[in-house]
């Protein structure tokens, strides 16, 4: 049998194998030891371990169980409580202010967090009984939070972009800087779309009620402003020692978790039943996250081991003669297809290898140094758009669990369309004007 | 069902549980190690072993609480019929497709303990200044695939028993 279909048979016999609804590891792993036992005799039967010493060797991956505890510190301790009251008191005249102000939540809580789990906790249990309460449009409300939330893994730090950088050997401090502008256009745009929707429509997000408005004094207002302090000091006792290069990235982590902790200890909040759901749950999805690496990075050796990547590369190149920027766009489509029935890990893991040496090898105009850096920015937003789009994904598994029961699958299926149409049109900027991701990291290395 | 094989998947479990909630504590042993790390460099006596140290506890984390984490079925699985089934079709389903699992553990577990021979037979050192011993880890890898295993094993009893109508 030629290699080409070895290839294809792995791909589609684990497809066959996931739908089965195996554990996403189980079905993974088995292909890649089942083919490489024939392939490769008995020295194929080591490269499951061979993995997992890689794994080992690898240190930025311990940042992961870090960014899963201090995600579930925030959310278990309710530290985002006070922050959702600033923004919902000072962005209620706006229409569709308390929307805007969820947005403005979730890029904080962002800038804290590494994954979208946190920001989905948050929103569902403290933002969104608040704007049902205000007569909000539910299918807005939904998708405001699993857009908003999904920022987690594109505004620093993110714990999908150091999973790219150990896949494309990138520097993990280039990657996170080069997220930060495109993050931040991100929810500008999100701001713009729910702005505009409720000015054309104001009952998708009336208004704060005068009355109510009233009912709050100033010096309260004023006082508000100050639950912006505990997370910008969590941010920045976490961040500039990072920076300024006195930390590594895996000690940055390891101060952001404690400081979160620190910060819950403060506000009395860090009972024991908190400490115990969040040591619990960081192992259960730390384990969940580690295991399908594992499976995974093998996976990967025996695509490496067939010499997949020249194949596609040739198909693409030679047999089609398609010019770069087509090979990238319908990279990028096909990674979308994926992400609709893909897990964004397995996804990484997976297709990441054939695709980012190819993109390496492309001519793109873009300097050769900072084009993994773009793609890395590129293949996050397609994580994102991943997480909400059915069949699976994580924000809307995890939207259906924690939904009040009002709120029904049709509803949430059918709230993130315009949220996902916004998050394509920010690829789309991403990917015309590269600029926008490359001007920090370029700008900050230059120095 | 039998009951050596009731027993069996009671103690199975009942050893994952412990060894899992052991696991889930080394979290702040990771923590306390690279905090160290990071205090002892403005000392003049800065520590070469933490990051592998770190690694280590790493590795015995989430291969021991591997097994845990099967328990609490956080392991994602591509739900796009799954969730659609009813739990007896998914016992039947998972009763057949767990082999897959077992099969690639055995594969895993059979290299973990070649390469742990190997270690032990010639006193493998890590290639870094501290130069630790890597057996032992390698040791704790092969517990860890191996609890993974008897877990399977034990959703597998479970499976078979939902077939006929009981539960374990």
């Amino acid at each position: 049998m030629s290699y080409d279909m070895i290839a294809i048979l792995m791909f589609s016999t684990m497809m066959v194998m996931m739908a089965t609804g195996q554990r996403v590891f189980g079905a993974i792993g088995f292909v890649a030891v089942a083919a490489a036992l024939p392939l490769w005799g008995v020295g194929g039967s080591d490269l499951g371990f061979a993995a997992a010493m890689k794994l080992m060797k690898w240190y930025p991956l311990l940042t992961l169980p870090m960014f899963i505890f201090m995600g579930y510190v925030l959310s278990e301790s309710r530290l985002a409580d006070d922050l959702y009251r600033m923004f919902h008191v000072w962005f209620g005249p706006v229409p569709g202010g308390l929307a805007i102000g969820t947005i403005f939540l979730m890029v904080i809580i962002s800038a804290m967090n590494g994954l979208s789990v946190a920001g989905m906790a948050i929103g569902a249990t403290i933002a969104l009984p608040e704007l049902l309460k205000r007569k909000y449009d539910k299918r807005m409300v939904t998708g405001v939070i699993q857009a908003g939330s999904s920022l987690g893994i594109l505004i620093p730090p993110s714990v999908v972009l150091v999973l790219y950088a150990m896949i494309a050997r990138q520097p993990v401090s280039l990657l996170w800087l080069a997220g930060v502008m495109p993050g931040l256009m991100m929810a500008a745009l999100f701001i713009v779309y729910i702005w505009i929707r409720c000015r054309l429509n104001p009952e998708l997000g009336p208004v704060l009620d005068p009355a109510e408005r009233a009912a709050i004094p100033r010096s309260e207002k004023l006082k508000l402003l100050t639950a912006g302090v505990l997370p910008l000091a969590i941010f920045l006792v976490m961040m500039v020692p990072f920076v300024t290069g006195y930390t590594s990235l895996v000690e940055a982590s390891v101060v952001g978790a404690l400081a979160s902790v620190a910060a819950a200890v403060m506000k009395g909040r860090f009972t024991h039943k908190v400490f115990e759901t969040c040591t619990r749950e960081t192992l259960a999805i730390s384990c969940m996250f580690m295991w399908i690496i594992l499976a995974a990075l093998a996976f990967g050796s025996v695509f490496d081991g067939l010499g997949a990547v020249k194949a596609i590369e040739g198909f693409f190149v030679d047999k089609l003669g398609l010019s770069p920027w087509t090979i990238l766009i319908l990279m990028q489509l096909s990674y979308l297809i994926m992400g609709t029935f893909l897990d964004d890990t397995a996804m990484l893991v997976i297709v990441a290898p054939l695709y980012v040496p190819l993109v390496a090898t492309l001519d793109l105009g873009i300097d050769k140094q900072y084009v993994l850096i773009w793609y890395g920015v590129l293949y996050t937003i397609t994580c994102q758009i991943a997480y909400m789009t059915p069949p699976f994904g994580y924000n809307l598994f995890l939207m259906r669990a924690m939904a009040p029961p009002e709120i029904n699958i049709i509803d949430i299926y059918r709230s993130i369309v315009p949220f996902v149409g916004v998050m394509i049109l920010a690829l789309i900027l991403v990917l015309v004007f590269p600029e926008i991701a490359l001007w920090l990291p370029q700008h900050i290395n230059a120095r | 069902m039998p009951k050596a094989i009731r027993t069996y998947v009671r103690i199975v479990e009942a050893v994952n549980y412990r060894v899992g909630r052991f696991a889930m504590y080394i979290l702040y042993g990771m923590m306390a190690v690279l905090i160290w790390s990071t205090v002892s460099k403005v000392t003049p006596w800065p520590s070469i072993w933490t990051l592998e140290t770190a690694q280590f506890a790493m590795v015995a984390y989430y291969m021991l609480g591997g097994p845990y984490s099967l328990q609490l079925d956080s392991n994602v699985r591509m739900d796009l019929l799954y969730h659609r089934w009813s739990p007896r079709t998914r016992a039947w389903v998972d009763a057949f497709s767990v082999f897959a699992l077992l099969f690639y553990l055995g594969v895993l577990l059979y290299g973990a303990v070649e390469s742990t021979a190997y270690s032990l037979q010639y006193s493998e050192r890590s290639p870094t200044a501290w130069r630790p011993y890597i057996a032992p880890i390698k040791i704790v890898m092969c517990v860890g695939v191996f609890l993974m295993l008897l877990q399977a094993i034990a959703f597998f009893f479970r499976d078979v028993a939902k077939i006929r109508g009981e539960e374990i």
